[in-house]
C-alpha cells in the first residue's frame, strides 16, 4: 500500500503517482486530502484508492476500473464520467454526484446535492440519505437508488433509466412518472445493497420516463426544399423561404428544424478586399515553396501543439449527424493535407482515430460518447460551449439518425429525438469552467491542448473568460456556420456574423492587455483560401471549414440532413444511403479542396511579398461596405470592389 | 464569477485571527477568482463615529481626491477624528450625527467610496488574498466576523472598484459577497431607483446589498430580508450578507452556485467550496453540509 500526503505534494504530482501505482497494481492511501479537487482523476487501473478525509470536485472523475473509498465528504461532480469501478463516500456528496457515469457503481452514505446522476448512461448511483432536487436530471440510462427522500422534481427530463426512491417522493419532474416495480428489479437492488453492506428493510417507488416527450409527434415533411444557398432577394420577410417555412409549420404544428445555416445576406469576408492588386497572384506555380504556411496551435501552456501544415482545420461535426463513412473520409483528408480533424459531439470511432493523424476530441454537455480512453488518445480536447448556428442551444439529432449503433456509442436509448442539453452539468459559470479545464488537464497529464468552442453570441465576455480560464486556444464560430439540425429562426437570427465575432474577440483581448496571447481559430462561412487569408489578415490564427469540406466531399444540399435521409450518404445513418458514399474517392476530393485553400493562401501571401502567411495584417485590407467598415474598423474603400479575386490554380 | 467566504466567531476561542481565517479561506478558493480579492470587516468603533474608506489611487490623483473629500466632510459638519492612507485607499473616522443616506450619497459623488459604517470596513484590491493582505494588513483584524470574495472579472474591468465586497450604497454597515448572476437586475434596480436609491456600479451584487438594506431599513429582520430576496431576485446566486451584528446566506432555488457550511460551538464558516473550510482545519475531516436550494439562514454574534 502506497501512501500519498497531499499536505506535502500537489494534486497534480499526486495524480501522476497514483497512475504509476495503478500501473504497478498497487493500492493507494491518500492522507491530508483537505477537500482538494481532482483527486484520482484519469486513473484507469483496477486498484483501490482510499481518501482519508474529504475530497473536492471531480473526485474519481474520468476514470475506468478503480475502487475509491472516501472517508468523509466530496464536492461537486463525484465520479464524473466514470466507466467502470466503484466509489464509496462515507460523508455527503455535493451537486451532480455520479454525473455522466457509464457503468460505475457509486455509493454515498450521507446525502447528495442537487442534480445527482445528471446525464448518466449506465451503472448505479446509490444514496443512503436524501437526494436534493432534480435527481436523475436528463439521465439516459442506469439506475439511481435513493434510500431517503427524493428531493423535488426527481427524474426531471429523464430519457432512460430508473430512479428508485424508498423515502418520500417529494415531486416528480416533467416527463417522469411512478410505475410498477418488477420483483426482479427489487432483487437486483437488494443484491446491490447487500454487496455494499447497506442494511435496508423497506419498499421502493420506481420512477421512469412517461414516454410522452421522447419524440416529436410529427417530423418535417419531405418536400423539395429551397436550397439553403438560395437567398430570397433583399426581403427578410414574405419571401419564398418564409413561405416555405410557413408551409412546413402548417403541417407539423411546431418550429421547423432543418440543416445548414443562415440563408440571408450578412456582412461577411466577401465585403473585405485586399489593397494589393492580386490579379497576377499565383502566376508563378512555385508560391508554395516560397511561403511558409505551417502553423502550431495550442502550445502556449506547454501542451503538445497541433502541428498543421497550414492554418486550416476541419470544423467539428459529429458522427451521428454525419455517417461514419463521411467522418472517416474527413479524417483521411485531414491526414493527406497535414491538418487536424475534430470529432464533434458523439464520440470517437476507431476508424476515425486510425485515419486522422491529428484528432481533436470534443466534449459536449450530454457527454455523449465521452470517455477517458478516447481522451487519452486524442491530440486535443475541446469543451464545446456553443456553435455559431445555434449559440446557447444544445444539439438535435432526430430519431431516424439515432440508430442502434449511434445509441450504443452515445449511451442513450435508441430511436429518440435526441435533444442535447444546452449547458454542461458542471459549467455554470467561468469559475466552474476553470475547475473543469483543470480536470481535463489532470486526466491527460497536461500533455494535450484544451480548447473551447464558442458560438458567436457574447463574444467579448466569452473570449475574456476563455483567456482567464487558461484555454490553449479558441474555436470561434460565427452565424454563417452550419449545423445538422436546428430551429430555422435560430439558424437565421440568433448568432452574430463571423467578422463581427473575430472583431469582438480581438477587441476583448486588447481590453485586457492580452493581444496575441490567445490563438483564435475562426469559422462560420469560410469557403476558400481567399476567405482564409482575409480571416488571418484580420487577426485569426487559423480557420476551420465544415460546410466547404462536406460540399467538397459530395454534399448536394438536398436539405435532408435533419431527417437523416441524405441522398448521397453524408448526413445519414441509413445503411442503404451510406452505401452510396465512396469514402476513398470523397476523401481525395476533400483533400484537393483543402489543397486549393493552401494554394490560394500562399499565392496571396506571396503577392504581398510575404514569406509567411501570418505576415498578412489588417493594413492589407479594406472594407467594401460601410457596414463592414463600421464592424471591423477597416477603412471604407468601395473603389476596391473591382479588384479581381485570385484565380484558382 | 467568483468564490466567497464568511466567518463568525461565536466566542473568544479561536486559533486564527478573523482576518487570517478569511485570508486562508479565500486563498483556498483563489482558483475561482484570481483577479481581485476583497474583505468586509467589522471593527470596534465608538457609537457616534463613522468609518469611511475611499479609493483614491496614488500621487497627485490621491491628493486631489483627499482634498475634495475633506471639503465635503467639512460641508456636512463631519469632524475628522482620524485619517490614514493605505494602499490605494484612504480611511477616515469621523463624528457625524446627520442622515447617513444623504451623507453617503454626497460622499459617493465626491470620490469613490468603498464602504461606510459605524463598524464596516471594506478592503479590496487587485491581486490574491495574500497580496491584498501584504498591503492592507488584513491578518491583524480580529473582530467577531467578516466576509470575503475572490473575483474573476468577466463583464467588467479588473479594477479595485469593481472588486467585491459591495456595500449597500446609502446604508451603513451592510455588505455583500455574491457568486452568480441576477437576471432581473434592471427591473429590480429601476424599482429601487424610483424610490430614490442610488446605484454607483452596474454590478448585480450592489443591487443585492441595496435590496437587503432597504428591507432592513423598513424594519425587517435580516432573516426576513433574505427570505424576500429568494422570491424577488431571479437568476443564479449564492450570497453572504453581513451587518454590524449578523451574517447570513441565501441560495437560489436552482442551487446553481456552490456553497458549503461548517458550524461548531466556536464558529460558523461558509464558503463556495469545502477546500476553503479545510484551510481553517488542515488535515481534519469536517462535518460540513451544503445548504439546500432556496434556503437562507442567519447567525448573530
Amino acid at each position: 500500500m502506497a501512501q500519498i500526503d497531499l499536505g506535502v505534494i500537489s494534486v497534480t504530482e499526486a495524480n501522476k503517482l497514483i497512475r504509476q501505482h495503478g500501473e504497478a497494481g498497487e493500492s493507494i492511501d491518500i492522507v491530508n486530502p483537505d477537500a482538494r479537487h481532482h483527486i484520482g482523476v484519469g486513473l484507469t487501473h483496477p486498484v483501490t484508492v482510499r481518501v482519508r478525509g474529504s475530497a473536492g470536485y471531480f473526485c474519481a472523475g474520468l476514470t475506468d476500473g478503480p475502487n475509491f473509498v472516501v472517508d468523509n465528504n466530496v464536492g461537486w461532480g463525484l465520479a464524473d464520467n466514470m466507466l467502470g469501478g466503484s466509489v464509496v463516500v462515507h460523508g455527503n456528496a455535493g451537486a451532480i454526484a455520479g454525473v455522466a457515469i457509464r457503468g460505475a457503481e457509486v455509493v454515498v452514505h450521507g446525502n447528495m446535492g442537487s442534480r445527482a446522476g445528471q446525464v448518466m448512461k449506465e451503472g448505479t448511483l446509490c444514496c443512503r440519505g436524501n437526494a436534493n432536487f432534480m435527481a436523475g436530471y436528463m439521465m439516459y440510462g442506469g439506475r439511481i437508488i435513493i434510500l431517503g427522500d427524493s428531493g423535488d422534481k426527481v427524474g426531471e427530463d429523464l430519457t432512460g433509466g430508473s430512479v428508485y426512491v424508498a423515502g418520500k417522493v417529494q415531486s416528480l419532474g416533467s416527463d417522469a412518472e411512478v410505475t410498477d416495480l418488477p420483483t426482479e428489479e427489487v432483487d437486483s437492488i437488494m443484491e446491490f445493497l447487500d454487496r455494499y453492506e447497506i442494511p435496508f428493510k423497506g419498499t421502493f417507488q420506481k420512477i421512469q420516463n412517461s414516454g410522452k416527450g421522447l419524440r416529436y409527434s410529427k417530423i418535417e415533411p419531405r418536400v423539395r426544399n429551397i436550397p439553403f444557398y438560395t437567398f430570397s432577394g433583399e426581403s427578410d420577410y414574405w419571401n419564398q423561404k418564409v413561405q416555405e417555412d410557413i408551409h412546413v409549420k402548417a403541417q407539423i404544428g411546431r418550429y421547423r428544424i432543418r440543416g445548414y445555416g443562415a440563408a440571408r445576406p450578412l456582412p461577411h469576408l466577401g465585403d473585405i478586399a485586399f489593397r494589393k492588386d492580386l490579379s497576377s497572384a499565383g502566376a508563378d506555380a512555385g508560391v508554395l515553396d516560397r511561403v511558409n504556411l505551417a502553423t502550431e496551435i495550442g502550445g502556449k501552456n506547454g501542451a503538445e501543439a497541433l502541428k498543421l501544415s497550414m492554418p486550416l482545420l476541419i470544423a467539428p461535426m459529429s458522427y451521428g449527424a454525419l455517417s461514419k463513412s463521411t467522418k472517416v473520409a474527413l479524417a483521411t483528408a485531414s491526414r493527406l493535407s497535414g491538418i487536424a480533424e475534430n470529432t464533434g459531439e458523439g464520440g470517437m470511432s476507431d476508424e476515425q482515430r486510425a485515419e486522422a493523424d491529428q484528432l481533436v476530441y470534443q466534449c459536449l454537455s450530454g457527454r455523449l460518447g465521452w470517455n477517458i480512453h478516447d481522451m487519452q488518445r486524442a491530440n486535443g480536447l475541446e469543451i464545446y460551449i456553443s456553435q455559431g448556428a445555434k449559440p446557447g442551444l444544445g444539439g438535435q439529432l432526430m430519431a431516424k439518425k439515432v440508430t442502434k449503433e449511434i445509441a450504443r456509442i452515445r449511451g442513450i436509448p435508441e430511436g429518440i429525438d435526441l435533444r442535447s442539453p444546452s449547458r454542461h452539468p458542471d459549467v455554470l459559470g467561468a469559475d466552474d469552467l476553470v475547475i473543469k479545464v483543470e480536470e481535463f488537464r489532470e486526466a491527460t497529464g497536461y500533455t494535450i491542448p484544451v480548447s473551447v468552442k464558442l458560438g458567436a453570441g457574447r463574444v467579448r465576455d466569452d473570449i475574456k473568460i476563455a483567456m482567464k480560464d487558461g484555454f490553449d486556444y479558441v474555436q470561434l464560430d460565427g452565424l454563417q456556420g452550419s449545423t445538422g439540425a436546428a430551429g430555422n429562426e435560430v439558424l437565421e437570427y440568433v448568432g452574430i456574423p463571423t467578422i463581427s465575432a473575430i472583431q469582438e474577440a480581438l477587441d476583448a483581448l486588447a481590453e485586457i492587455d492580452c493581444t496575441g496571447e490567445l490563438q483564435i481559430i475562426l469559422m462560420g462561412g469560410v469557403k476558400d483560401g481567399v476567405d482564409a487569408a482575409k480571416a488571418i489578415a484580420l487577426g485569426a490564427d487559423a480557420v476551420a471549414v465544415g460546410t466547404g469540406a462536406i460540399i467538397a466531399g459530395g454534399c448536394i444540399a438536398c436539405m435532408q440532413c435533419h431527417v437523416g435521409s441524405c441522398v448521397v450518404g453524408i448526413a445519414t445513418q441509413d445503411p442503404e444511403h451510406e452505401k452510396r458514399y465512396n469514402t476513398p474517392v470523397e476523401a481525395r476530393n476533400m483533400h484537393r479542396y483543402f489543397e486549393s485553400i493552401r494554394w490560394q493562401m500562399a499565392a496571396i501571401a506571396d503577392a504581398h511579398g510575404y514569406t509567411d502567411v501570418h505576415q498578412l495584417g489588417r493594413g492589407d485590407l479594406v472594407a467594401l461596405t460601410r457596414e463592414v467598415a463600421e464592424i471591423t474598423g477597416l477603412p471604407y474603400e468601395p473603389g476596391y470592389r473591382n479588384t479581381q479575386p485570385v484565380a484558382a490554380e | 464569477m467568483c468564490g466567497i467566504a464568511g466567518i463568525l466567531f461565536k466566542g473568544d476561542h479561536r486559533n486564527l485571527t478573523t482576518g487570517q481565517a478569511l485570508i486562508n479561506m479565500l486563498d483556498g478558493c483563489q482558483h475561482r477568482g484570481p483577479d481581485s480579492t476583497g474583505f468586509a470587516l467589522y471593527r470596534e468603533n465608538n457609537d457616534d463615529e463613522l468609518r469611511l474608506r475611499f479609493l483614491v489611487g496614488h500621487g497627485a490623483e490621491a491628493e486631489q481626491a483627499v482634498k475634495n473629500i475633506k471639503s465635503k466632510l467639512n460641508e456636512y459638519g463631519a469632524a475628522v477624528i482620524s485619517e490614514e492612507p493605505i494602499g490605494a485607499t484612504y480611511c477616515f473616522v469621523v463624528r457625524y450625527d446627520g442622515d447617513v443616506q444623504k451623507f453617503s450619497y454626497a460622499m459617493e459623488n465626491v470620490a469613490k467610496l468603498v464602504s461606510i459604517g459605524e463598524s464596516l470596513d471594506i478592503i479590496k484590491d487587485i491581486g490574491g488574498a495574500h497580496e491584498v493582505d501584504d498591503i492592507y494588513d488584513v491578518h491583524s483584524f480580529n473582530g467577531t466576523h467578516g466576509i470575503g470574495h475572490v473575483r474573476l472579472a468577466t463583464e467588467s474591468d479588473v479594477k479595485p472598484e469593481a472588486a467585491h465586497p459591495f456595500w449597500a450604497t446609502g446604508f451603513a454597515d451592510v455588505a455583500i459577497v455574491h457568486n452568480g448572476q441576477i437576471t432581473n437586475y434592471w427591473k429590480m434596480r429601476r424599482r429601487l431607483e424610483k424610490r430614490g436609491f442610488e446605484f454607483h456600479t452596474d454590478n448585480d451584487s450592489e443591487l443585492v446589498a441595496v435590496y437587503l438594506a432597504e428591507k432592513l431599513k423598513q424594519g425587517a429582520s435580516l432573516s426576513e430580508a433574505l427570505k424576500g430576496s429568494i422570491d424577488d431576485l431571479d437568476g443564479t446566486f449564492s450570497f453572504l450578507v453581513s451587518t454590524k451584528d449578523e451574517i447570513g446566506y441565501a441560495k437560489d432555488r436552482l442551487a446553481a452556485k456552490p456553497m458549503v457550511k461548517f458550524e461548531d460551538k466556536d464558529i460558523i464558516a461558509i464558503a463556495s467550496e469545502e477546500v476553503s473550510l479545510n484551510k481553517l482545519f488542515p488535515g481534519m475531516a469536517l462535518n460540513t453540509m451544503e445548504p439546500p436550494p432556496g434556503t437562507y439562514e442567519t447567525w448573530h454574534r
